[in-house]
């Protein structure tokens, strides 16, 4: 069993790797970064656009920040590697795995619009401020609870492997399934609980470039446009997250195709979820390192 | 698990480091060199252009043009150079400067100006080394960058290029993705072995450099 286990692990990862090597990865981002700065200045040209109020303007801000949001996404940012992961580990269907996708990239909006809101018209704190409030404690805050919620994967994914492992004995007796652990034991995102900790965690961290579009706008005398701007950031977003969660739920699919019967679905189950885990655990952890020294 | 496995996971992690790739401000930056009159290297001349929106963003944040005319004045001026040049202690400016393999010393920031076109605002400063030094045959490299990425640098070529001594040239050596690629994986090979690699200030990997050669 533990070698099966072992097996799948190692070709997942060696899908993972293989799939990796291929992907020109800086020379995406170097374009993501070139098609991002070329937004920033078209959302630059729209804000002094309504500052001269030009009505048009508006349409130009909110295309302008939804292409920032996809292309900002293509870096490998913090929400991107807890949906991919969760999407690879859960047995939530694509399209839950799609709202909370959409939910959490606006539940990222409304943080960014409830800190200015609160923050810079209520204490009158400037925008350097809040950029530094979101580096320095938002972010590192949003890794970890990332991070927590990787080690919860594993955790899950462990403990099916241990009852799995338990059971075995008891399946030569009578006809096994019914000592083995349900499916539910080991689905995540399926609860309304595991939603709202995966929504909360990436919405903790608000994206610096929505601060600064709210704040420029909130001095422009247009902060309701500022808002919608954002939102459709967070839509930007959104899309190209949602690709990722294609992918996820695709990779998990793929590594299921070779388990005929129920125990083997749960232990293709469990090691998705402690493999999704322990990915996500590295890469938080990684973004987290430059914030501990 | 097995070496392959962290070392997977490790190239994961850098990559999560400098290519954490969530530039918010981008900065076009040019470089000189300036020369004493005994030949030796005594200052960098740094600028920085800033993209229209960061431009947008110093505006609000420093409450810059309070008359709305679209200009600075002098106090607008004296505001961006304090906040641009006025550094902490810590904070090295993101310039680097190597020679003979070492990073050089660098001041503070002197005769520091400031302009406003094409809606950028452009800083610009000179940073004197702590020490004059003889560059002669020492392989000497600038580079600009920011440890954690959240300002990308693109190194461009002087408007007014400051002359260079008899024997001297400065090349700019833009980002090669392979380069960075190869010594990332020298670092690997060599962290393999042994204990948990520490995280390393991977970022100037990433950057473009200026190459000084003299003689």
């Amino acid at each position: 069993m533990w070698l099966r286990f072992g097996a799948i692990v190692l070709c997942i990862l060696a899908a993972g790797a293989a799939a990796w090597s291929i992907v020109p990865w800086f020379d995406i981002q170097r374009w993501a970064a070139g098609e991002q700065r070329t937004f920033q200045n078209a959302m630059a040209g729209a804000l002094r656009g309504i500052q001269a109020g030009d009505p048009r303007a508006v349409w130009t801000l909110c295309s302008a920040t939804a292409a920032y949001g996809f292309f900002h996404a293509l870096g490998p940012g913090h929400g991107k590697v807890l949906i991919g992961g969760a999407a690879l580990a859960s047995g939530a269907t694509l399209k839950r795995l799609s709202i909370l996708t959409v939910l959490s990239s606006l539940a990222q909006a409304a943080t960014a619009i409830l800190l200015v809101g609160g923050l810079y018209f209520l204490l009158q704190i400037g925008s350097a401020d809040l950029a530094d409030i979101t580096e320095t404690w938002l972010a590192p805050a949003s890794y970890a609870a990332i991070a927590a919620i990787g080690a919860v994967l594993v955790f899950r994914g462990a403990r099916s492997w241990h009852k799995i492992g338990q059971a075995k004995p008891a399946a030569h007796d009578c006809s096994g399934h019914a000592h083995g652990p349900s499916i539910n034991d080991v689905a995540t995102l399926t609860s309304a609980r595991d939603a709202v900790a995966l929504i909360a965690s990436i919405a903790l961290r608000p994206c610096t470039g929505a601060l600064f579009v709210l704040v420029i706008a909130a001095r422009f005398d247009a902060f309701a446009v500022g808002c919608l701007a954002v939102i459709t950031m967070g839509l930007g977003t959104a899309a190209f997250n949602l690709t990722v969660v294609t992918s996820g739920v695709a990779a998990r699919r793929l590594a299921g195709l070779g388990a005929r019967d129920h125990q083997a679905m749960q232990a293709v189950s469990a090691t998705l979820h402690v493999t999704g885990g322990v990915l996500i655990i590295a890469i938080s952890i990684g973004m987290l390192l430059p914030y501990l020294d | 698990m097995s070496h392959k496995f962290w070392g997977l996971l490790f190239v994961v992690m850098c990559l999560g480091g400098p290519a954490k790739a969530h530039p918010h401000v981008f900065v076009d930056a040019r470089t000189g060199f300036i020369f004493g009159t005994d030949g030796q290297l005594e200052a960098l001349r740094i600028s920085w252009s800033y993209d229209e929106f960061t431009t947008l963003i110093l505006f609000e944040s420093l409450n810059l043009d309070q008359d709305g005319d679209g200009q600075f004045n002098d106090a607008d001026r004296a505001a961006v150079i304090d906040g641009e040049t006025n550094w902490d202690r810590e904070y090295k400016g993101d310039v680097y400067l190597e020679v003979a393999g070492q990073d050089y010393p660098l001041g503070r920031p002197e005769a520091a100006a400031v302009t406003l076109e094409n809606n950028q605002v452009e800083v610009s400063f000179d940073l004197p080394l702590s020490q004059p030094v003889r560059i002669e045959d020492a392989p000497t490299f600038l580079r600009l960058y920011d440890p954690v990425f959240f300002y990308a640098y693109t190194i461009l070529p002087a408007k007014d290029p400051i002359a260079l001594p008899e024997g001297c040239q400065a090349q700019i050596v833009p980002f090669e993705p392979n380069a960075a690629e190869s010594a990332l994986q020298e670092k690997l090979t060599a962290l393999g072995r042994e204990e948990a690699p520490t995280q390393e200030n991977v970022g100037r990997l990433f950057s473009d450099e200026v190459r000084l050669t003299c003689g």
